[in-house]
């Protein structure tokens, strides 16, 4: 019986994931097996002694641009959440106008322009771009925080208030859930932004998936470029799709 | 018991209620009436302490409510708000069990608890629990409000115009209702509201607010006939109010004994309204009436003279 | 009058003590004798002595005590001090010159430092908040960034010789008129497009309920794929095209250049676009529409004079923010050779050269935040009376 219920609920989760999951497969095939193309790669750039990019494995180039867009959106979401919170409790309203402003004007910042200035800050490498993405992927993370938290009905938080709730009942029990849709989509942006800035990172000296590219673009390979442009494609969309199917999880 | 001793609120410079002084009875209906902004819902949420007050003293069964802890007090007081500001991410089981589950009372207690309410406020469980406040209409979500505001079996309760965003047929019920659990229940209810009618149906005692003032206060009766000034007079309908009177009186109050000669046709019950009876003799053309009982026995009637309190030989 | 005391507000005393622990804790300038030997850094204190930099402070923590307890005189007089802190800024640096820079070496180099960089970013926020808290509107708030411009500009044109990112325009001015007028070229052809093409479509989404689905998971798919992978994937076809069709090539069309980048460009900014459009044209008031109808408009009548203005406002929204991201994605086509400011930044990077990464980026930031402004104001007058 316990078998039935759990291939019943295995097939309710492939029926609601099975678009993240395509995408993921493809991104994974795309990955590991990237030499065995090396027919189509040839076709595509007869000229060049060598069509597939091997300086790293592909999977290791994946991972490490998973880790530095996961820790930067870990970072970016914890402080863009809790930056949002702070300024909409009575103690830290004073900053409310300043940070929305700031969040809402920094988004027109373009990522590319971040990217180069943290360079001559923090210098070449992985670091540096992961501060460049936290900061950069913070903005669409307050700004939705700030606008969930804000567009949560009065009267509803006033309820809360009058029944006896706590402050903290209220935020983790009320606001919180209630913001939690429109933060989503928040993070899901800055995930989003920080997959393509991260694919930058490859011109100030980090290894990623952008690597190929601009090895592809210096070289005049355009298979390199192809190689990958396909997997950052990949993860762009396996993200999204994820998210996207969070978020009417969600609602 | 709640106690106002000459209290203040001002916000900055605007003083919204201005040294007022009140005692509700343990048991007792009392509505706050007047006109928006006269101070009356800063009133009320200063007993629950969602405003604090500026100067005087507000009192629990004699206990200052500042020394009682915020959360602890409100929880011991029932809240419904006109826009019910029931949880759009809870069911509406889940809403009605908020307070008790603020008070960490057991899982099953809990399931009892709101359950039994569900009942007693028309919302079968098995259709209702697992909705969603988006899915429900004006009145059931309210009927939801009232039911949460119940649910830690509170001693207070505290209304700020909750029927006032209803259709009048809809209000009318939920009025009837709550005159109903208040017969069972026994609360002492503190109610705002800007409709006299709701007030006057409602209320043991009206207490009429203007520009952070209590103009005057008493029994609905003492009020209709005698209202303090133009102000008053004007809020309870100025020349309706003999409407309201006649609202407020039962027939039972004002009929004569059977005469044996002469039984009139129309009729009516003994526990309706003077008004009622006078809207009874309009209908039939009649200027007397047999007053009934629930039996439809004859038990007394009831003249046109006798119903307007006219003296005899005039 | 009565004297209005506000309850104390922490928001500038914090902004300007950080500014004080940046002024004196970072390096403000750094000096290198040529382009390619690393500079070494100098603290303000190191440049004026421990007076100067202390005397330094005190501008910094007047405006603190100011704003602590502010009454609106008070904050105007903080606001001229910011505005008067940010103009005597290139002044400072004008002194830093003349202390540090040895007038015998042309090479020599001024470069700006962390506290530099964090004091001018806290100072604009001290303006931004103030603007708010005064209420300015919004061109009295641009307007005061125009005494700081001049100060600059005259700075920069008369005593400001050896500052590393003069340096780096001297040596390429022409290069750098070209890829401005270049990039605004870029950005301008592409958002043209996608605006013709882009309400285009939203007039057909609406007449035709089946496009809508398809078109919007096509373009939120565009939208989805990074930049880098787009101008890469896009290098291929058209590099084929280049070679197989012949006219395509005579018009220029190749793997790499503008080419890729006019259509990724156009690509990523039809989102924005058709949505706005469609947003725009469907969420107008239906009771507004029927009104109209009802006063016997035609069609034709309903669309030009009541549709089409009540939607042109959130339409404006989508020209902004498909602009200011033009913007920033024409400097990534740098990177497959379509040219403009971009090409700056990777050079820069490619020769570890900051302040060539500089002269790329800041023209960038500043045409995004200038079109960002412009096109900001134009949607706020075209509210009629600020509503909606």
């Amino acid at each position: 019986m316990s078998e039935r219920a759990l291939a019943f609920g295995l097939a309710a989760a492939l029926r609601h994931w099975w678009l993240p999951l395509v995408w993921l497969g493809l991104l994974l095939l795309a990955s590991l097996g990237m030499a065995e193309l090396e027919a189509g790669f040839r076709w595509l750039e007869p000229d060049s002694r060598e069509v597939i990019y091997r300086r790293t494995d592909f999977l290791t180039l994946l991972g490490r641009h998973l880790l530095v867009v996961g820790v930067a959106s870990l970072l970016a979401g914890l402080a863009g959440v809790g930056a949002a919170v702070l300024v909409t409790r009575p103690f830290g309203r004073d900053f409310l106008p300043l940070v929305a402003q700031l969040a809402s004007m920094g988004q027109t910042f373009p990522p590319v322009a971040v990217l180069a200035l943290a360079v001559p800050v923090l210098g070449f490498g992985t670091l540096p771009i992961i501060v460049a993405l936290v900061l950069y992927g913070l903005l669409p993370i307050v700004r939705n925080s700030l606008a969930g938290l804000q567009g949560i009905d009065p009267a509803v938080q006033e309820a809360a208030r009058g029944m006896g709730m706590s402050k903290g009942q209220v935020l983790r029990q009320v606001e919180l859930p209630l913001a939690a849709p429109v933060i989503l989509a928040g993070v899901r942006t800055s995930v989003t932004i920080n997959i393509a800035t991260a694919a930058l990172g490859a011109t100030v000296g980090a290894s990623n998936l952008g690597d190929p590219i601009i090895s592809g673009i210096v070289n005049g390979n355009t298979a390199y470029i192809v190689q990958g442009a396909l997997p950052i494609g990949l993860l762009a969309l396996t993200a999204d799709s994820a998210f996207e199917r969070l978020l009417r999880h969600l609602r | 018991m709640i106690e106002l001793f000459d209290v203040t609120k001002r916000f900055g410079s605007e003083t919204a209620v201005d040294g007022i002084s009140l005692r509700v009875e343990r048991g007792e209906f009392c509505a706050l009436v007047g006109t928006s902004g006269c101070g009356k819902s800063t009133t009320l949420r200063m007993i629950n302490r969602l405003i604090e007050h500026s100067a005087g003293e507000i009192h629990l069964d004699g206990q200052p409510v500042r020394n009682f802890d915020e959360q602890t007090l409100r929880r011991r007081i029932g809240y419904v708000i006109q826009s019910t500001g029931l949880f759009p991410h809870w069911t509406v089981a889940r809403n009605i069990g908020l307070v008790p589950r603020l008070l960490k009372w057991p899982r099953a207690r809990i399931q009892a608890r709101v359950e039994e309410l569900m009942t007693l406020l028309g919302l079968p469980m098995e259709s209702f629990a697992d909705k969603y406040p988006h899915q429900l209409s004006g009145g059931q979500a309210q009927r939801v409000g009232v039911a949460r505001a119940l649910a830690a079996d509170p001693e207070i309760l505290l209304m700020d115009e909750p029927f006032g965003a209803l259709d009048p047929i809809t209000r009318d019920a939920l009025q009837e209702e709550l005159r109903d659990l208040q017969s069972r229940l026994h609360k002492t209810i503190v109610f705002v509201t800007h409709d006299m009618d709701e007030a006057l149906r409602l209320a043991d005692r009206l207490v009429v607010m203007d520009a952070g003032r209590i103009v005057q206060q008493g029994v609905p009766l003492d009020l209709v006939r005698e209202p303090a000034d133009a102000f008053v007079a004007s809020l309870l309908g100025g020349d309706d109010r003999g409407f309201k009177e006649a609202a407020l009186t039962r027939v039972g109050a004002r009929m004569l004994p059977l005469s044996p000669r002469l039984i009139a046709r129309a009729r009516v019950h003994r526990e309706a309204s003077l008004r009622q009876a006078l809207a009874v003799m309009f209908r039939e053309h009649a200027d007397r009436l047999t007053v009934v009982d629930d039996e439809d026995m004859p038990v007394g009637e009831l003249s046109l003279r006798r119903l307007v309190g006219a003296r005899p030989h005039e | 009058m009565r004297r209005e005391v506000l309850r104390p507000n922490r928001v500038l005393p914090l902004l300007m003590l950080v500014a004080l622990a940046a002024w004196l804790g970072l390096e403000a300038v750094s000096v290198a004798p040529n382009r390619i030997v690393p500079g070494s850094g100098f603290r303000a204190h190191e440049v004026v002595g421990w007076t100067g930099a202390l005397a330094g402070c005190l501008p910094l923590l007047a405006v603190a005590a100011l704003a602590w307890r502010p009454t609106t005189g008070r904050l105007r007089l903080v606001l001229a001090l910011a505005v008067l802190l940010l103009m005597a800024m290139p002044a400072w640096l004008g002194l830093a010159v003349t202390r540090l820079v040895d007038p015998a070496q042309p090479q020599a180099r001024l470069g700006l430092g962390g506290a530099f960089w964090v004091l001018l970013f806290l100072l604009l926020l001290a303006l931004i908040e103030l603007r708010a808290r005064l209420r300015l509107p919004r061109l009295a708030g641009w307007g005061l960034l125009v005494p700081v411009l001049l100060a600059w500009w005259l700075a920069l044109a008369s005593w400001l010789e050896p500052l590393a990112l003069l340096q780096e325009y001297r040596g390429r001015s022409d290069q750098f008129a070209a890829a401005v007028g270049y990039h605004l070229g870029l950005v301008g052809a592409a958002v043209g497009a996608s605006l013709v093409i882009g309400v285009a479509l939203a007039l057909l989404m609406r007449r035709h309920a089946g496009l809508q689905k398809a078109g919007f998971g096509v373009l939120n798919f565009l939208q989805t794929i990074p930049s880098l992978a787009l101008f890469g994937l896009l290098l291929a076809p058209l590099a084929w095209l280049a070679a197989n069709v012949g006219w395509l090539a005579a018009l220029g069309v190749r793997g790499i250049g503008w080419a890729p980048a006019f259509l990724a460009l156009v690509g990523y900014s039809l989102l924005p676009m058709v949505r706005n459009t469609f947003v725009a044209l469907e969420g107008v008031d239906p009771a507004v529409i029927e009104s109209a109808r009802g006063m016997g408009m035609s069609p034709r009548q309903v669309f030009l004079q009541v549709r089409l203005p009540l939607a042109l406002p959130v339409m404006l929204e989508g020209l902004r923010i498909t602009t200011v991201q033009a913007i920033g994605l024409t400097a990534v086509a740098a990177l497959i050779g379509a040219g403009g400011l971009g090409g700056f930044i990777f050079q820069g990077l490619g020769q570890a050269a900051m302040d060539l990464v500089l002269l790329g980026a800041l023209p960038i930031l500043v045409m995004a935040l200038v079109a960002d402004a412009l096109l900001g104001a134009l949607t706020e007058r075209l509210h009629p009376g600020g509503t909606r």
